[in-house]
């Protein structure tokens, strides 16, 4: 709460100010362009560059009760390697024999390599991903610094094997069923250009243009939270508003919605670039 | 056939009163193409939900992603029914349609207000989930502009500015926006409009009748100049 108050200080006229009263007159892209401006501002200061150093401390200590750094983790290019990981992800690992996001293969990592109790990690990680919550996790700061290792690279997420494939597909199946108690579907808002919900533009997912500008930005730090948060969390935010009950993380639908995205990211060459700044979502 | 054609020509007579133009609000998602050719199915994707969610009890997951004959339709179709289907999904949805107990359709406009600007409600899980005693809010501004002295709008839907003024408060014309509020889905089979009445749905019939008094009353915001404008 005390964090938030600072930031607020520091937001409140560029980006808060318009929130608190955003006239409907003004078109969102103002809106847009005043956001644009601020994020300049702190291009210099991105108080999300504390999850990363914080990540990359607890990624190399040894932790758990095994006692383990995650060095020897494999994210995908052989234990311990992070550069280029995330731009690789999600993908097939043969160990777990699953696709999986950088988000769960770092939790099946402090659970099966450091030995820590998976619903103890979990359960204060959804509790904190309430909206204005600034609790920092764990598991975030590990995202936040694998991620970051790609920075400058654009995502390359290959389709492989049946595993894989098998992944985007449900993916696909899922951004466009609609379903929840509001019958909507994240096609419903995320693929047709144009759209506008209360106020806020609402980016076009299918388009590659859009979604490498949008996926090369999480994990992000969000104003509003004060917080940074992760593509799980993003999707799951939607989730929530369709009515449904919480995502798992790493459950299949977390790693197909990832992938389905992610592969329209993988069409450009626009270079992953966290942690990202973002108002409120 | 002949009864589906009716109906929606009933509809298409009434939304014609309406002197804007309706740009791509066609009852299905237009973005839908194109998802035929996915090799999932149905089964492997109810699985993969039942899974991937913690439901609070199977029930829950019946009643938000399995057993809705209405959107299994409209996800099979892309939101595109032949008539056959059309007829299903209309008369399955008007069996459901309800009215206030004291049968008045017309409530009182200022708590309409309330419940289309609220976006409290129906939202279940860890973090954020919304405290059922608080009564559901609708967010109809989230699709439509209503109010312009509301500061936000959507335009997923039609603008319904001026809705009262415009088409008169005549019985068919309440009817007609109760049921479309109750229940947008009994009038186009596949739209884009959230059910709110009924079942797993947000609003219970008393506040639908409320928002109806609040699209229609010519007292109501919705029916006045903007604030500023009347300055
Ligand atoms: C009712 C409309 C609606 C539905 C349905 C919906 N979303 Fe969203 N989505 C939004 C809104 C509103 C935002 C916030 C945009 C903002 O605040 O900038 C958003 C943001 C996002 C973002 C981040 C965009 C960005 O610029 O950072 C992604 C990605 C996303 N949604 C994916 C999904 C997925 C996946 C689903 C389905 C599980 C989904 N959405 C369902 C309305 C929706
Ligand atoms: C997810 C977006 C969405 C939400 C939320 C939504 N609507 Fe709609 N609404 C639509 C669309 C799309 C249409 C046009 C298609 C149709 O008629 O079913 C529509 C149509 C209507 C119509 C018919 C307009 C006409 O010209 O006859 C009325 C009335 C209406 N909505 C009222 C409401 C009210 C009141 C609420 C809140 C309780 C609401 N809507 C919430 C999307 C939405």
């Amino acid at each position: 709460m005390k964090k938030k108050l600072a930031w607020l200080f520091i937001a409140s006229p560029m980006v808060f100010g318009s929130q608190i009263l955003p006239t409907y007159a003004e078109s969102p892209t103002d809106e847009d362009k005043k956001f644009e401006a601020y994020r300049e501002a702190m291009a210099d200061f991105n108080p999300g560059d504390f999850w990363i150093e914080d990540g990359e401390k607890l990624f190399h200590e040894q932790r758990g009760p095994k006692n383990v750094s995650l060095e020897q983790c494999d994210l995908g290019l052989g234990p311990g390697v992070v550069k280029g990981a995330y731009a690789q992800l999600p993908r097939y690992f043969k160990d777990t024999n699953r696709v999986e996001t950088l988000e769960g293969r770092l939790l099946g990592c402090m659970v099966n390599l450091q030995g820590f109790d998976e619903e103890k990690i979990t359960k204060p990680y959804y509790q904190s991903l309430a909206e204005e919550d600034g609790t920092k996790s764990d598991l975030v700061e590990l995202v936040a610094y694998v991620a970051s290792q790609s920075n400058g690279e654009p995502y390359r997420v290959k389709l492989e094997n049946a595993a894989e494939k098998q992944a985007y597909e449900l993916g696909k199946y899922a951004f466009y069923h609609r379903m929840g108690a509001m019958d909507l579907a994240c096609a419903s808002c995320h693929a047709t250009p144009g759209l506008v919900l209360r106020g806020v533009h609402l980016p076009v997912m299918t388009d590659p243009a859009t979604a490498g500008k949008v996926m090369t930005a999480f994990p992000a730090y969000v104003i509003k939270d004060a917080n940074v948060r992760t593509w799980f969390w993003r999707n799951e935010r939607c989730l929530l508003a369709m009515r449904l009950p919480f995502l798992k993380v790493n459950s299949d639908l977390d790693v197909a919605l990832h992938l389905f995205q992610v592969m329209e990211a993988s069409k450009t060459d626009t270079p992953i670039a966290v942690p990202g700044i973002k108002p409120r979502a | 056939m002949k009864n589906n054609t009716l109906k929606v020509l009933s509809w298409a007579v009434l939304a014609c009163a309406a002197p804007y133009s309706v740009p791509l609000f066609a009852a299905g998602n237009p973005a839908m193409a194109g998802t035929g050719d996915t090799t999932i199915t149905e089964e492997q994707f109810l699985k993969a939900a039942k899974e991937s969610f913690p439901w609070a009890t199977p029930a829950e997951f019946d009643e938000r992603v399995k057993n809705d004959v209405t959107l299994a339709i409209c996800n099979k179709t892309n939101g595109q029914p032949n008539a056959a289907e059309t007829d299903v999904i209309l008369k399955f949805e008007q069996s459901r349609m309800e009215y206030p107990k004291d049968g008045k359709r017309y409530g009182d406009w200022k708590k309409g207000q309330e419940w289309a600007e609220g976006a409290h409600g129906g939202r279940i899980g860890f973090a954020d989930a919304d405290d059922p005693a608080h009564p559901n809010g609708a967010n109809c501004y989230a699709c439509h502009a209503i109010d312009l002295n509301f500061p936000a709008a959507g335009n997923m839907g039609p603008s319904l500015t001026n809705y009262g003024k415009l088409r008169g408060q005549s019985e068919p014309m309440i009817k007609y926006t109760y049921e479309k509020v109750f229940n947008a889905k009994a009038l186009v089979p596949c739209s884009l409009m959230p059910r709110y009445g009924g079942k797993g749905h947000l609003l219970t019939a008393e506040q639908v009748a409320d928002i109806t008094a609040f699209l229609l009353d010519p007292a109501s915001p919705v029916n006045l100049p903007p604030k500023a404008a009347a300055q």
